[in-house]
């Protein structure tokens, strides 16, 4: 019996669980849990805007970082203990951290080798052992 | 009384199996052997006479690092998925700016990926990412739970170029799991899943040296704004994100070097691993002797350093109120047999062979910090997890569970 047992798999065992499937646990303790900002998750479609075309280059975050630089700046000038400054800066940290992650990434790649992992069968990614 | 003895055994694959209700005709006093492929398998037992319900999970283990943006998580990561063998790469064919990382044994999730409000929402509220109302912690919990249980989830993703949360992919079980970013330990629930955890500490003069480095060459950024974006986000710093180093099992901190009098260039740093002791699957590095409290200067007659020279220092201490070891590293690694030598002195890394601490570090060695503390302890600290796991797999494996009901 051990034996014909250790063969079944169960493979139902790797259902997605969407967050919000309906029979989430009551929320547990948290001081947030009843902020109005909890609502925005509970719905992807409303929350996806449209992706920016052509936005992940390094020049385009380069315009990024000037304009957001510029823009705490301005904030900042009013009131610069405001949580409006704050999250300006933050903006600024955020936009550097992505230009600084996006080159790490372009400096490690080849576009070739980057291709070929997704196209493996075409003509060009072709290997010859010969 | 019904015994039902589970064996468990660790396969390398995750899959899980299960025993449909089994009837035997042994009477009350029977003892069902049942073997599974997996482990952390929990067999309940019902009244009488058959094994009826069997839950089983998958070997997940959750590692928890924290740190602020712009604080070696990224150079970390890399040097961790490296210990474990295989590349790390984002999902193939999935969206192109995701921020997960998937080698064979490990995934390694970012948690930017919960923000509860994009980057106009968080303008608009006037709150900054570090801000636990900009990030949904329940979502969070809850996925990381399911993924410790064995389940796939379909997790949002942040889009950092966009600042705008694009539709979820779909994370699957995996060996080991590394949760990354502001708030790992943030949240009671979450800090719960964690098998270990790890803060990485950057000094401010430091982390002012790093953003430098980082950002001067963009034309936006000067000196002043380098340093107004340090303090506009410091109080949601020390608010949020720093407290959480009481709770983490190993503390990285990287300050400037003792080595150079007034130097702030934050190019030669000093490096300090903090270990907690008493953490279940890890034992602390430590220099010649467990427990005492000593100062070495490796450079002398063996070993020619150039200046400033290299200094370590080890001893037990206190953090937090938690009893801990300290290893600290002053200094950098000029040549290879310096750090052949320094390997050779420690002890309890947890490496494989003799060298592979220095082999690691010499594989990376274009990361930054693979010629001081920063690299040396994250690639002993990422040893010390494989340690972890692979102890929580045999101790899984070993044990057969037993579960009895009157």
């Amino acid at each position: 019996m051990a034996t014909a047992l250790a063969n079944v798999s169960l493979s139902a065992t790797r259902v997605a669980a969407r967050p919000d499937s309906g029979k989430n646990p009551a929320p547990l303790a948290s001081p947030f849990v009843k902020s109005p900002w909890r609502r925005a998750q509970r719905g992807w479609g409303m929350h996806v805007r449209a992706r920016m075309s052509a936005s992940s280059s390094p020049q385009s975050l380069s315009d990024q970082i000037a304009e957001s630089v510029k823009k705490a700046e301005e904030t900042c000038a009013g009131d610069a203990e405001s949580g409006e400054c704050a999250a300006a800066w933050d903006e600024v940290e955020e936009v550097s951290a992505a230009a600084s992650h996006l080159k790490d990434k372009l400096k490690n790649s080849d576009p070739l080798e980057t291709y070929c992992k997704d196209n493996p069968e075409t003509n060009e990614c072709r290997t010859y052992e010969d | 009384m019904a015994v039902s003895t589970v064996y468990t055994t660790h396969s390398l694959n995750s899959s899980c199996s299960i025993s449909s209700p089994t009837r035997t005709q042994l009477g009350s006093h029977q003892r069902q052997v049942v073997f599974y492929r997996s482990s952390s398998c929990r067999g309940r037992s019902s009244r009488g006479r058959s094994v009826s319900v069997i839950t089983c999970s998958t070997d997940t283990v959750v590692i928890g690092l924290a740190a602020d943006s712009g604080c070696g998580k990224s150079t970390f990561m890399r040097r961790l998925t490296s210990v474990f063998g295989g590349a790390a790469e984002p999902p193939k064919g999935g969206n192109p700016d995701s921020n997960t990382l998937i080698s064979d044994m490990t995934t390694v999730i970012c948690l930017d990926d919960y923000h509860s409000l994009d980057r106009y929402g968080r303008k608009e509220k006037g709150v900054t990412a570090l801000d636990p109302r900009a990030n949904n912690f329940d979502l969070m919990y809850e996925q990381v739970k399911a993924l410790k249980e064995g389940k796939a989830v379909d997790k949002p993703i942040y889009n950092h170029v966009t600042g705008l949360l694009d539709p979820p992919e779909l994370i699957q079980p995996p060996k080991i799991l590394v949760i990354e970013g502001l708030h790992p330990m943030f949240d009671a629930r979450v800090r719960e899943l964690l098998d270990f955890s790890i803060y990485l500490d950057i000094s401010n003069e430091v982390k002012f040296a790093w953003k430098i480095q980082r950002d001067m060459a963009e034309r936006g950024h000067s000196l002043e704004s380098i340093k107004a974006s340090i303090e506009a986000r410091k109080p949601d710093f020390d608010a949020f994100i720093d407290p959480q180093k009481q709770y983490a099992d190993a503390v990285i901190e990287v300050l400037p070097t003792q080595l150079i009098p007034d130097d702030n260039e934050g190019k030669v740093l000093r490096v300090k691993l903090v270990m907690k002791e008493g953490v279940k699957h890890f034992s602390p590095v430590y220099l010649f002797d467990e427990g005492s409290t000593i100062s070495w200067i490796p450079c002398g007659r063996k070993l020619t350093c150039s200046y400033p020279g290299i200094k370590f220092a080890y001893g037990p201490d206190s953090y937090f109120s938690h009893e801990v070891s300290v290893l600290e590293m002053d200094g950098q690694f000029d040549r290879l047999d310096e750090l052949i030598y320094v390997e050779s002195h420690l002890s309890n890394l947890s490496t494989k062979f003799y060298g592979e601490v220095t082999q690691q570090m010499l594989k990376h060695a274009d990361f930054p910090g693979s010629n001081n503390g920063t690299g040396l302890f994250q690639t002993i600290v990422g040893l010390k997890i494989r340690d972890l796991y692979e102890q929580i797999v045999a101790s899984k494996a070993a044990v057969p569970v037993e579960a009895t009901k009157a």
